[in-house]
């Protein structure tokens, strides 16, 4: 196993302090910690977003930080994909172009072949039928799992997520939290911010950050549904060690 | 409160604040710029035409005079409240120098007359009438800056020399178009010099106030007294005195609605913009209570303070501006008698602006009202769906092209060889004028044999004008000024039917045809001269109409052997065409050095030289005009597009945060604005100058029809219309659009997902 993604010492501000992680392929990590603890901007300047002050950030063997915003957004939309608390969307495309849109404009000529794949997707996670709705007409874990289907489409070799499931009802996160675990299984690697334990207990790793800090961290291993119990069980421990 | 509210949106939007003043101030200003201009100069044409007395109704005279009859005549008439017969000594251009500069591509008839004694004066700067002393001259004073000449300069005629001693206002001829120009001088050079020119009398009446100038013309002519050359009244004084300078007016005021137009659709967008913005706190305020009514007074004081303070701001940029565009005005007109009045105008034409604004902020404002509360706060309703911004981007840009082009047309019109076909002037290039001699038909067929033998020659046609007695259907007799010879070589524009090309047919100019109540199609009877004081009368079918202001506009064409007779020629006219237009210059210069030496009235000049002495003064003030307007319209573009895009990239801020956050680059971002923009843009050019061309003929063509050009076509230049243009607007709309799009390189990835 290769490493997919090498954080060495990222700082910004006074809010990363020489941040360090390695992610390898394939893996689901969990960012869990308190409200302003930099986990968000954590994930930008991973995500090359916002420009970090110090530090490097390896994504396969490309460094991000010392890249241009132009190079950055280059690879943003070729290898990354991302989901938001908020569902951040275009109010005025309905949902399949909302999906397509990174796509289409980093590939302008396979429009038909994208549509295809996107209506793949929106059918893998169970929305299919709303291809072609406004983006105010669907339900909030629709419209997340759409946000998902839009981070896939590009075949991305990670997915940055933040507290995906953070304005959604129990029901709604379960659905979202599925489709996490099934890009994961096909083989996709996830950096996921959550406030959720039962959600960072699906993944493989979990780090806690508080001021900017990485305090701790937890091994689950690949999930599995048998040890679904134990596996909560040990997060809300550690959990509880860490001050949650 | 009020107040604070005011103060604290003002510092929220200042771009939007300012620009609002500034469409607002530009209004006012345009608006109140054509008002003083227009204002000053017809108040200063009716000062100087007052203080120096112009006659009501003028008859040019060339050969015998019989001075009692027409004092009998006037006399006789109870509506004439003084005549006067004044001596007007024509000279040879070629003859003239002043101030070192000769005259002899001059186009004007040039020539020495003395003070009148009862009215047409002859005055001042300060309006005084002029007494010159012995070897003293008095310059016309739309030479002074022409030739850049001074008091105390040297005139010469032939070997004779006199002292300009200043410069004179001539309420009859001191516009260009007006093809005579008098010297003053003193009674005792005036005799002196008599041997060097050919007389011409100007037979003036002054008449009693409203009488009807056009019954006393009648009257003359029945009266069969001297006519022996064109009529000119009042009203044409006036006009001509008007439009060298009104049209640069009509521009501008042409310019100022337009600039009013934009003015009340960006307020409009602003507007809107800003309500869509303020949607929530709308709501907020009507949700605790605040009545509609409060609230949109609230908004409308905002715009009654900005639209007082861009008020004051125009009136006082016209007044400035209107100093150097007013200089010409002033200098050939003098000052205006009543300024305050003016001012008083001007300041009521920038409220009347104002108010028109602000009815039109009124009624945008409404639409605020129609929204209920909670429609506010679920962010539905109308104003709820974004405003295209861009549409008004592609309006704004075809009225900016369309001002640019109506002046540049009407400018490349009344430039082009072409437009004295208007005129009633035949299109060649060389035009030889044969006046003032002795016996005018001998030596204009001695020249015409002389050019016939001329192998540069490619071309030419001779016309002998005559006048002619007619007879109306109503039984008046009518004097017809009839031009004859081959008027199919070098035609005129005829607004109706063409050229008399049998032999009974006749052509009517506009003025005539509508003075005679004729049309093309209809016969009249014309008699012609068959000497001894016998006359046969013709019947003569109107084969064409067409426009003309030489000669006081009223002539008429026809064939020589239609009036074979033996007529007086009154003048010749030779147009002709060379086998290389290039020898032009040359060919002009020889013929002009060989007739400078005799005195026989014969002036060689190109068309080209014609235009410009005649239309150059026109010409240049419309160009400052198309300037000004060229300026004004790329500013305006800039502006308008720097405010809307910027409105634009503001309201979409977030989802292009959203694209950068998903990998779009600046540069994609931009690119996709710029795409939008053009998408608006170039139909907007399109449509400008659609409607530069079409509809702004129409319009230019009401204005040059007051000219006399009647039935107007643009003769357009392509590379200015279709190359220029739409360059000039693309550069000022490339610039505002590239410095708003700057405001993309600010928007931040992240701002999307922070902003919660
Ligand atoms: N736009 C911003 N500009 C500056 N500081 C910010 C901004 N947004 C958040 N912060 C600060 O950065 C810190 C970390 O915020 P964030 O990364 O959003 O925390 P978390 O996602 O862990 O809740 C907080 O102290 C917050 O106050
Ligand atoms: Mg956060």
């Amino acid at each position: 196993m290769s490493e997919i993604l090498k954080v060495r010492n990222l700082s910004k501000g006074n809010i990363l302090k020489k941040i360090s992680f390695e992610m390898q392929e394939g893996e689901m990590i969990a960012i869990m910690g308190p409200s302003g603890s930099g986990k968000s901007t954590l994930l930008y300047n991973v995500s090359g977003m916002d420009q970090a002050d110090e530090g490097e950030v390896l994504l396969g063997s490309t460094e991000i930080v010392s890249l241009s915003e132009d190079e950055k957004a280059r690879l943003r939309l070729s290898k990354m994909g991302f989901v938001f608390q908020q569902m951040n969307v275009l109010a005025n495309l309905n949902l399949i172009d909302n999906i397509v849109l990174p796509a289409v404009h980093a590939n302008k000529k396979q429009k038909r072949e994208l549509y295809q794949r996107a209506q793949a997707l929106m059918d893998d996670f169970h929305i299919g039928d709303l291809a072609e709705r406004r983006v105010n007409e669907v339900s909030g874990g629709e419209l997340q799992r759409a946000c998902i289907c839009r981070s896939m489409m590009m075949k991305p070799e990670i997915i940055f997520a933040d507290e995906p499931t953070g304005a959604l009802n129990q029901a709604a996160a379960t659905d979202v939290i599925e489709a996490f675990l099934k890009i994961n299984r096909e083989g996709t690697s996830v950096l996921m911010v959550t406030h959720d334990s039962k959600v960072a207990g699906m993944c493989e790793r979990i780090l806690y950050i508080l001021d900017g800090e990485i305090k701790g961290e937890l091994k689950l291993g690949k999930y599995t549904q048998d040890d679904a119990k134990e596996r909560e069980k040990r997060t809300s421990r550690w959990l509880n060690e860490m001050g949650w | 409160m009020k107040k604070r509210l005011i103060l604290n949106d003002f510092k929220a939007n200042k771009l939007v604040t300012i620009s609002t003043c500034i469409f607002m101030a530009a209004s006012a200003m345009l608006l109140g710029l054509s008002i003083l201009l227009f204002g000053s100069l017809s108040s200063s044409i009716d000062s100087l035409m007052e203080e120096a007395q112009t006659p009501d109704f003028l008859q040019m005279h060339t050969g015998k005079i019989d001075e009692e009859r027409i004092a009998f005549f006037s006399e006789n008439r109870s509506d004439v409240e003084a005549m006067q017969i004044s001596r007007f000594l024509n000279l040879q251009n070629s003859q003239l120098t002043i101030g070192g500069n000769s005259l002899i591509n001059n186009m004007q008839d040039n020539g020495l007359c003395t003070q009148n004694h009862s009215f047409d004066f002859l005055i001042d700067a300060e309006n005084n009438k002029i007494k010159p002393n012995p070897g003293e001259v008095y310059v016309p004073v739309c030479y002074k800056t022409e030739y850049g000449l001074e008091t105390g300069d040297v005139m010469q005629i032939g070997t004779e020399k006199l002292s300009v001693a200043g410069f004179l206002r001539d309420s009859q001829m001191n516009s260009m178009m007006a093809s005579s120009k008098r010297f003053l001088v003193n009674e005792a050079d005036y005799e002196r010099l008599w041997p060097l020119g050919s007389e011409e009398y100007l037979i003036e009446f002054k008449l009693k106030e409203g009488s009807d100038i056009n019954a006393f013309a009648t009257a003359y002519e029945d009266a069969d007294l001297p006519g022996n050359g064109p009529t000119i009244t009042y009203s044409l004084i006036k006009m001509m005195n008007a439009l060298s300078d009104g049209m640069m007016i009509l521009v501008i005021l042409l310019a100022s609605a337009v600039v009013l137009f934009i003015s009340i659709l960006c307020i409009r967008y602003m507007i809107l913009t800003q309500l869509e913005k303020d949607k929530r706190e709308i709501g907020m305020l009507k949700a605790v209570g605040i009545s509609r009514k409060d609230i949109r007074s609230l908004y409308f004081s905002k715009y009654l303070l900005l639209s007082a303070i861009g008020g004051v701001v125009g009136v006082t940029a016209a007044a400035i501006v209107a100093g150097p565009l007013g200089t010409q005005i002033r200098e050939l007109y003098g000052d205006a008698g009543n300024m305050s009045l003016i001012y008083a105008l001007m300041i009521l034409g920038s409220l009347a602006v104002e108010g028109i604004i602000l009815l039109s902020v009124y009624r945008t404002l409404g639409k605020m009202e129609k929204m209920s509360a909670v429609q506010v706060l679920y962010g539905h309703g109308d104003f709820g769906k974004k405003k295209n911004l861009y549409l008004p981007i592609g309006i704004i840009t075809a009225a900016a092209v369309f001002m640019i082009l109506v002046p540049w047309n009407i400018e490349s019109t009344i430039s082009a060889p072409e437009f004295v076909t208007y005129m009633g002037i035949g299109e060649s290039q060389i035009r030889i004028d044969i006046r003032q001699t002795e016996n005018v038909e001998v030596s204009a067929n001695a020249v015409a044999k002389e050019i016939e033998q001329d192998d540069q020659v490619l071309d030419y046609a001779l016309m002998h004008t005559g006048s002619y007695k007619t007879v109306l259907p109503d039984g008046t007799s009518y004097n017809l000024m009839i031009e004859k010879g081959d008027h199919s070589r070098f035609p005129v524009r005829y607004i109706e039917g063409r050229y008399p090309d049998n032999v009974g047919e006749i052509a009517l100019s506009i003025l005539n045809s509508k003075e005679m109540n004729v049309n093309a199609g209809d016969t009249i009877l014309v008699y012609k001269d068959l000497g001894d004081n016998l006359a046969a009368p013709v019947s003569c079918k109107v084969s064409g109409i067409y426009s003309d202001i030489t000669n006081g506009g009223k002539t008429a064409k026809a064939r020589f052997d239609t009036f074979d007779d033996k007529a007086p020629v009154m003048w010749s006219i030779i147009y002709l065409s060379l086998k290389d237009e290039n020898h032009a210059d040359t060919w002009v210069k020889d013929y002009q050095a060989k007739y400078s030496s005799l005195n026989d009235g014969i002036k060689v000049a190109k068309i080209a030289d014609y235009i410009t002495g005649t239309y150059g003064q026109t010409i240049r003030n419309i160009q400052k005009a198309a300037v000004m307007s060229v300026i004004s319209a790329c500013l305006i573009l800039f502006v308008v597009m720097l405010l809307l895009l910027r409105l634009v990239i503001w309201r979409e801020r977030n989802d292009s945060s959203l694209k950068k956050a998903l990998g779009f680059t600046s540069a994609d971002i931009k690119e996709a604005y710029l795409k939008k923009t053009s998408k608006y843009l170039l139909p907007g050019i399109a449509v400008g100058i659609f409607a530069g061309i079409v509809p702004g003929q129409g319009l230019a063509g009401v204005l040059l029809s007051s000219m006399g050009a009647y039935g107007f076509h643009f003769i357009i230049n392509p590379i200015a219309v279709f190359v220029i243009a739409p360059a000039v607007i693309i550069v000022a709309a490339a610039l505002a659009t590239w410095v708003s799009l700057k405001e993309v390189g600010r928007i931040y990835a992240y701002e999307c997902l922070r902003a919660s």
